[in-house]
């Protein structure tokens, strides 16, 4: 039985984004500073305000590369599988987890919604039983981690969260704890999501979705755009990892949790829930707010949302927020949702792995109400230590703290 | 250690323990016709589901709140209130950072979905609901209950089908032991709409009326063929044993541990064939909280009626017990149904010392499952229990209570 | 089901109360219980952003008049009196609006 605050780390990251299928397609993107949200192809959407989302781009090989199931795999499924095996490969671990003591840890919101849709949209008011049942099959959203469990023949605990946008930093949270307490000696945490009818529809009339790719920070913000894919992290104890020699990315040091008991869709104003998840992270990480160099935020780039993580970053960091860097994954893939908290994840291990700033996608000046540091080039930056934050629906609020593997105790409370 | 001091449910039972208690003495459960009229539905399905009746909702909450409430939220916001009254624990009038909730939802918000899609297609994306988005949310019962009930600790949605239930207990008790969360309000939420009970039925899972034998849950069974389903919200109040001393609270029942599993044999519908792997998990979690198959007094089986559900849960237990006689198997599910959690209340009604079963034993176990079962109540004395469940798609989740 | 539009180009303060009252289910309220500068949101009603938005939704689906949440939230809709103002003026620039 390993002691109950074990090291954790990262040893392997996979995605499927609107940048394309694997890590690398978004590693470099993220260098770019651009943004794959644009005029989206997966269903018509010429009836709804706005036309633009970060879809994946197809990969024909992707449903034979899968599995004689495939038929019945959804695109959230999908994603959850391509992105668990390039995190598992990456890893160096065997595709066949059977004789590990594994589990998975996974997040999504809408799971197999969208095929749902498709059949519901042909099918409603007649017998169900003459539509095709595998539209069906992959519907509720514990589908993808269960899918992911499946392929790499996992036989631990399987838990999927769906706590909307928070889903995946709060799965990644429950793979941490597992990890710490022995439950599990290799943990994958992740989430998928796929664009759907209910999400594009619902975001646009609560009127929080803008018309152009969404810009976080910025005066001329509008709104969010979604995205889809799929996020996977492979963690496992640092002791572990070592011993198996495998690629040590980052260190997982600290996850946090909190509710905001204010109202259904809109975050606290003062960012009060989102705070206190961040102080618990950093508590948990057992590390000062000083300490940390880079924060990758929520950052969805509504009016409202965007304000209140500021007020929030306020009340932890108070004067170091002048000299941190901040970082708004979504600029660049869109919001996935489920998923969101996961690629966002990858991405602040990337920023550690290449120590190097993520510019912000598009122009425009930032809300001078708003005071962080965007980065506008992907220039070279010392980041020891970031956090990643998320803010969903409900005020469910989670954060996430992470090192380079080398990082000594410095910082520490 | 961790310990319930309160507990809440709704079901088709009714409101509260002394409801679901009577329903589990009269092993019927409280069945109602699905509506079946938008045609959705084979001519031969199941046409039953065990539903809680619209009265019993009357004053769920503030007439302001209960009119954009969805019914898991309605549910899970009564299940809360009652849990927390019955712990003698009071609404604060501050957020409290030190509450946490963890709901557990099979399907989610589906009738305020369904309804959002369905004006999606008929009136236009421009036109649809902004207060049925919202609710539809998987995690809107439980951002509910965070607000009625001013938790403002972590707030977590698990999504884990009918492992959902001993899923969020675990969590929670996680939640506790790590010191993240004083009171956690932990169980399962879920409702059953037409349009889930007919994708249920169109995947075989649903027991049907066949010849004279009438439509009905029978776990274990020779004849069964499907669960009934069910909706409704159970939550526990749990909190550590050291703090219900030091504020006076009597423990309903105590947690010796959860572990869970995956059996990756399993098609996403259905069930694998992974016993030797369920088995050693089963096994190995009774051992790292200390006890071995003879300890457990009773067992009270998530069994729901399913053919290859029961045959695997018989099979799992039979090798986990080494062939060594299986204690008394209770199977609440004939009356709770599968969803919305009444079954981990019935799970915790037993491990408090309640008893409820027929005079004579009457039933017909499935021969080939190598289980005996009998409708006779539990032995007073039992105090140790090993709750399970082995979920369509593979989880497995197991709970060991204790009898204060 | 589809709601017809309502074609006439005015709207008087009790219909505004009665599309209030229904959008938002508020049965134990009777629409001529609100006073007319009565603050609506986060007033006595309880009604918030969401509630808002299921107004705006409304107006559309009735009145054919598309509102964006932005000016929801300024002075011009904060009590039925004024929401019929703006409504009006919606109303009116949409009728002069060329096809």
């Amino acid at each position: 039985m390993p002691p109950a605050r074990a090291e954790v780390a990262v040893t392997g990251l996979g995605v499927v984004s609107g940048w394309g299928w694997g890590v690398g397609k978004l590693d470099a993107a993220l260098a770019s500073g651009g943004t794959s949200i644009r005029p989206f192809v997966r269903f018509d959407h010429e009836r709804y305000p706005t036309h633009v989302a970060a879809e994946v781009p197809e990969r024909r090989a992707a449903s034979e590369s899968v599995g004689r199931e495939a038929s019945d795999l959804s695109f959230a499924d999908t994603f959850a599988i391509a992105a668990a095996r390039e995190a598992i490969a990456g890893a160096g671990l065997p595709g066949d987890l059977s004789n590990h003591d594994a589990g998975v840890f996974f997040a999504s919101c809408t799971g197999g919604g969208f095929e749902c849709e498709s059949f519901y949209e042909a099918w409603r008011g007649r017998n169900l039983w003459r539509g095709p049942r595998r539209l069906l099959a992959s519907h509720p959203v514990s589908r993808p981690g269960e899918a992911v469990a499946r392929d790499l023949r996992v036989t631990g605990p399987v838990e999927t969260v769906s706590s909307a946008c928070a889903s995946g930093t709060l799965a990644i949270g429950l793979a941490l704890d597992a990890l710490r307490t022995g439950t599990v000696d290799i943990a994958i945490a992740g989430g998928a999501d796929s664009l759907a009818h209910i999400t594009f529809g619902g975001f646009n009339v609560l009127q929080a979705m803008d018309e152009q790719p969404c810009r976080p920070f910025r005066a001329a913000r509008r709104g969010l755009s979604l995205g889809e894919g799929g996020a996977v992290l492979v963690l496992e104890r640092l002791s572990e990892a070592r011993r198996r020699r495998a690629p040590i990315l980052a260190r997982l040091e600290g996850a946090g949790a909190s509710g905001d008991a204010h109202h259904m869709t809109a975050p606290e104003p003062h960012g009060r829930g989102a705070a206190e998840a961040m102080a618990r992270a950093l508590r948990d990480a057992d590390c000062r707010p000083d300490s940390v160099d880079w924060i990758n935020t929520h950052g969805t780039g509504t009016v409202r949302n965007d304000l209140a993580e500021f007020h929030a970053l306020e009340v932890v960091f108070g004067a170091h927020l002048d000299a941190l860097h901040i970082s708004a994954t979504k600029g660049s893939v869109g919001h996935l949702l489920g998923a969101a908290g996961a690629i966002e994840a990858v991405a602040t291990v990337l920023a550690i792995r290449n120590q190097r700033l993520q510019p912000a996608p598009g122009g425009g000046g930032i809300d001078p109400a708003i005071r962080v540091r965007l980065a506008r080039e992907p220039v070279a930056a010392s980041i020891r230590r970031a956090l990643s934050l998320n803010m969903g629906f409900g005020g469910c609020n989670a954060a996430l703290v992470f090192s380079s593997p080398g990082l000594g105790s410095e910082g520490a409370t | 250690m961790t310990v319930v001091t309160g507990m809440g449910t709704v079901s088709a039972a009714g409101l509260g323990k002394a409801r679901l208690l009577a329903a589990l003495r009269s092993g019927t459960p409280t069945l109602a016709h699905i509506d079946r009229s938008d045609g959705m539905h084979h001519r031969t399905s199941a046409r039953l589901a065990a539903c809680v009746e619209p009265e019993a909702l009357r004053g769920a909450a503030a007439p302001t709140d209960a009119r954009r409430m969805s019914n898991p939220s309605r549910f899970a916001l009564l299940a809360a209130c009652q849990a927390l009254e019955d712990a003698g624990l009071p609404i604060p009038t501050e957020p409290d950072g030190e509450r946490a909730v963890v709901v557990a939802t099979a399907f989610g918000h589906t009738a305020f979905t369904q309804q959002m899609f369905d004006q999606i297609l008929d009136l236009g994306p421009t036109l649809a609901s902004p207060m049925l988005f919202s609710e539809s949310v998987a995690n809107a019962a439980a951002a509910r209950v965070a607000l009625a009930t001013r938790a403002a600790g972590p707030n977590l949605t698990l999504a884990q089908g009918e492992a959902g239930p001993l899923l969020a207990v675990a969590r929670g008790l996680a939640e506790i032991e790590a010191g993240r969360a004083r009171t956690v309000l932990a169980g399962a939420a879920d409702e059953m709409n037409p349009l889930v009970h007919a994708i249920l039925d169109r995947f075989r899972a649903l027991a049907r009326a066949r010849g004279d034998q009438p439509e009905r849950a029978r776990p274990f069974e020779r004849r069964r063929n499907g669960f009934l389903a069910a909706e409704g919200a159970s939550l526990l109040l749990l909190e550590s044993e050291a703090a219900a001393t030091a504020r006076g609270a009597t423990p309903i029942a105590r947690i010796l541990g959860a572990w869970s599993a995956f059996d990756p044999s399993a098609p996403p519908s259905g069930w694998g064939n992974g016993v030797d792997r369920l088995a050693a998990r089963l096994r190995r979690g009774l051992t790292r909280f200390g006890r071995s198959p003879g300890d457990v007094d009773a067992i009270i089986s998530g069994a729901s009626g399913s053919r290859a559900g029961d045959r695997l849960e018989a099979l799992v237990l039979r090798q986990a017990w080494g062939g060594q006689p299986l204690p008394p198997i209770l199977a609440p599910k004939e009356t709770t149904g599968e969803y919305g959690g009444a079954f981990l209340a019935a799970a915790v009604l037993a491990a408090s010392g309640e008893r409820w079963g027929s005079a004579s034993d009457s039933v017909d176990v499935d021969p080939e499952l190598g289980v005996g079962m009998s409708t006779l109540p539990l032995p007073a004395t039992a105090r140790c229990f090993l709750v399970t469940t082995l979920a369509a798609g593979g989880p497995a989740s197991w709970l060991l209570l204790e009898r204060p | 089901m589809r709601i017809p539009a309502v074609t006439t180009a005015t709207l008087t303060l009790a219909e505004l109360k009665q599309i209030i009252v229904e959008t938002l289910r508020l049965d134990a309220v009777p629409p001529e219980s609100i006073a007319d500068h009565e603050i609506l949101f986060g007033g006595r009603l309880g009604l918030d952003s969401i509630d808002a938005l299921e107004i705006v939704v409304a107006l559309e689906q009735r009145l054919g008049v598309r509102i964006r949440l932005h000016d929801m939230e300024t002075e011009s809709f904060k009590t039925v009196a004024t929401m019929h103002g703006a409504i009006q003026s919606y109303l009116a620039s949409q009728a002069a609006r060329p096809e």
